[in-house]
């Protein structure tokens, strides 16, 4: 009951970031989102594992990545995104599909463990599309690490199947491997600030054959 | 023992290189780290092919063969920043050799990754640990450069980490995804999970290998890196990657499922190639065009796998030599960068009278690269083409064929006008060629005779092994 409340919420507050135009909002966003995802595993199989990972994550995806990138766009003036590649209204449209798309998909997989609940994999799934989704419509550099970060958490939600048969060695790597991604992308973020005075990709158009 | 030298002792170097407060210092602490690498890597030669220190971390023929890859292209670049960092003397060398002992660390982890999910680990901060190597120079371009490798990267080893996921969905019985488990007991695992993993596992690593069509990151990063940075990305990174990829490929063979995967590989590898002739063909820029090459020559390691039997064997010695070639072109080219101030293939004149020594090294190296006999990829494209031929594929052979003589057309107009042109300048006086610049292109040199022209046996069984290991001959 709770965990599906909790799924819920995740799936919604994805819909929301894509949704959302303002840069620091949606980083609060994406917080907030890591913040319930971190109870999940408690959900799924409480014990010292899942009380471990809940901490990880908090320490993680809601403190230290959500200020890294308030850091990283501490001097940007523009804190909106303007003009996305793709207008708002089309990517929520694109969104609610994807998530009908996920549904379907994950109704049709025959899955060979037991799941805590038959939101799991669908909800994992949409979260996955929609974080891929903000990654390829948005200009904003901020706005397409929150897209990534966004899957990131939907393969969390995925890995909650395996939480039992996962080492916690190599699941902590993973997340401190996010981490350190999050920190280099933090880091050129600034440099893309200081080299084009914003934060915008779509400044980075010179490469090309 | 050997665990600590290989893997340890390059971070607790590049923890010293961070924590050094001067420049000077930290070149011989790179040297003098990849000489003990180079050496803990050729006692390996002496001991058995099949070593496990623990559950996560072990060898086995293909891991000593990538290890040995990245040991020789580390040193060798190592000796060359000798003489290259004195150059850029403005700049603090600390993220850059820091990044570079903390690579060499990550790289080694990857060939000794007995686990799937440390494997993706590993291959992740490869990736991390190389974007700021890429920046090096932080002028706009490189920044976009970065910025594009880490996104297509990143994006591209998240599919990566859910294809590993799905794999461990498709062990349920198993509980594991160790390596040995799952190679032994492969006919258990889920035929539709493992197929899926497989494909999310093949874009994920493909993508870090810079397979067509995710390779979109190649040229600007290959462009844009500093050219010692090249020479480990498209030699010793592409060959962490090719060894995951083998591994996919290692699984799917276990579970019979070589009918699904083989054209994929095929696919992919004829794809990546397609791609790298069109670009190839009127490229302007020289590093560009090498990133566009190494596409090519990725192709042509995957077209190997799916083909299989012989061609197995021809995609490993296809990996080594194509490894040791791209480091001398790259080196090579740093020196001519240096010398005509320039990347672009109409700057650079006549290498051959005004920088001797490059100019020779690097006509050695295009030769090689473009499979000219005697040279290893020669042999190893004719026995790709062979393999093709005994299993009938002709449609396959006509692309090859084709695209391979379009790309050997656009390796030959820059070999000719870059190398043996005449200079434009041919009276300013040269500055004297470094030592340290040129003594790597020798290093590289000999290497590449003895991995293709006289091959030794020992090298030749590891190879015979490591091809084992997919049931190739």
């Amino acid at each position: 009951m709770w965990l599906e409340l909790a799924l819920i919420a995740i799936v919604f507050l994805g819909i929301v970031i894509l949704g959302n135009s303002r840069l620091a909002t949606t980083i609060q966003l994406f917080a907030l989102q890591s913040f319930i995802l971190s109870a999940t595993p408690l959900l799924v199989h409480p014990g010292p594992h899942a009380v471990i990972m809940a901490i990880a994550t908090v320490l993680l995806k809601v403190i230290l990545m959500p200020s890294l990138l308030f850091w990283a766009i501490r001097h940007v003036s523009i804190r909106r995104e303007d003009q996305p590649l793709v207008g708002y209204g089309k990517t929520l449209l694109l969104g609610g599909f994807l998530t009908a798309v996920a549904f379907l998909i994950s109704s049709r997989l025959d899955l060979p463990v037991r799941e805590a609940s038959n939101l799991l994999v669908p909800s994992a799934f949409s979260i996955i599309m929609i974080g891929f989704l903000l990654l390829v419509s948005r200009l904003k550099a901020i706005t397409q690490v929150i897209g990534y970060l966004v899957m990131e958490n939907g393969i969390f939600l995925f890995a909650l199947l395996l939480l039992e048969k996962t080492p916690l060695l190599v699941e902590m790597g993973i997340l401190l491997d996010i981490f350190v991604g999050t920190l280099v992308m933090g880091i050129i973020i600034n440099h893309i600030n200081q080299e084009f005075g914003s934060a915008n990709t779509a400044n980075l158009t010179s490469l090309r054959d | 023992m050997e665990l600590f030298l290989l893997l340890s002792l390059p971070l607790l170097m590049a923890a010293l290189v961070f924590a050094m407060p001067q420049d000077g210092l930290r070149k011989p602490v790179l040297l003098s780290t990849a000489s003990i690498h180079l050496s803990a890597t050729a006692a390996l030669w002496q001991g058995p092919r099949d070593v496990h220190f623990n559950a996560f971390l072990g060898f086995d023929a293909l891991s000593h063969l990538v290890l040995n890859i990245i040991s020789i292209l580390f040193f060798a670049v190592a000796v060359y920043l000798t003489g290259h960092l004195k150059e850029k003397r403005k700049r603090s060398n600390r993220i850059l050799t820091g990044c570079l002992l903390c690579l060499l660390s990550a790289m080694t982890l990857v060939t000794m990754s007995r686990h799937m999910g440390l494997l993706w680990i590993a291959i992740a901060v490869t990736t991390l640990l190389s974007a700021p190597l890429i920046n090096y120079y932080r002028t706009g371009a490189s920044i976009e450069a970065t910025w594009k490798y880490l996104l297509i990267s990143s994006l591209g080893i998240a599919l990566g980490l859910l294809g590993t996921l799905f794999l461990a969905v498709s062990a349920t019985s198993l509980k594991t995804i160790f390596l040995e488990d799952i190679l032994a007991n492969a006919a258990s695992l889920s035929p539709s999970w493992l197929k899926l993993s497989a494909i999310f596992l093949l874009v994920g690593y493909g993508t870090k290998m810079g397979l067509a069509p995710m390779h979109a990151w190649k040229p600007d990063a290959y462009g844009e890196a500093p050219a010692p940075v090249g020479a480990l990305m498209s030699g010793a990174l592409t060959g962490c990657a090719f060894l995951a990829v083998f591994r996919v490929a290692q699984i799917c063979f276990h579970a019979h499922l070589q009918e699904f995967i083989s054209p994929v590989f095929i696919l992919l590898g004829v794809l990546s190639l397609g791609i790298a002739a069109v670009f190839i063909i009127g490229q302007k820029d020289f590093s560009r065009m090498l990133g566009y090459s190494s596409v090519e020559h990725m192709g042509i390691l995957v077209l190997g796998l799916g083909l299989g039997g012989g061609a197995i064997w021809a995609s490993l010695f296809h990996m080594v030599n194509n490894a040791f070639a791209k480091g001398l072109i790259f080196l090579a080219a740093g020196n001519l960068y240096r010398h005509f101030n320039t990347r672009k293939i109409e700057g650079i004149r006549g290498a051959i009278h005004t920088v001797p020594a490059t100019g020779i090294f690097l006509v050695l190296g295009l030769l090689v690269i473009t499979g000219f006999p005697p040279f290893g990829i020669f042999y190893s494209e004719l026995l790709i083409l062979k393999a093709a031929l005994a299993t009938g594929r002709y449609v396959v052979i006509f692309f090859y064929l084709l695209f391979l003589s379009v790309i050997f057309f656009g390796y030959a107009r820059i070999i000719l006008d870059m190398a043996l042109g005449k200079p434009d300048n041919a009276d300013v006086a040269a500055p004297k060629e470094d030592l340290f610049m040129v003594a790597p292109l020798v290093i590289l040199a000999l290497v590449l005779v003895f991995t293709g022209v006289f091959v030794p046996g020992p090298l030749y069984g590891l190879i015979n092994e490591a091809s084992a290991l997919l049931g190739g001959g």
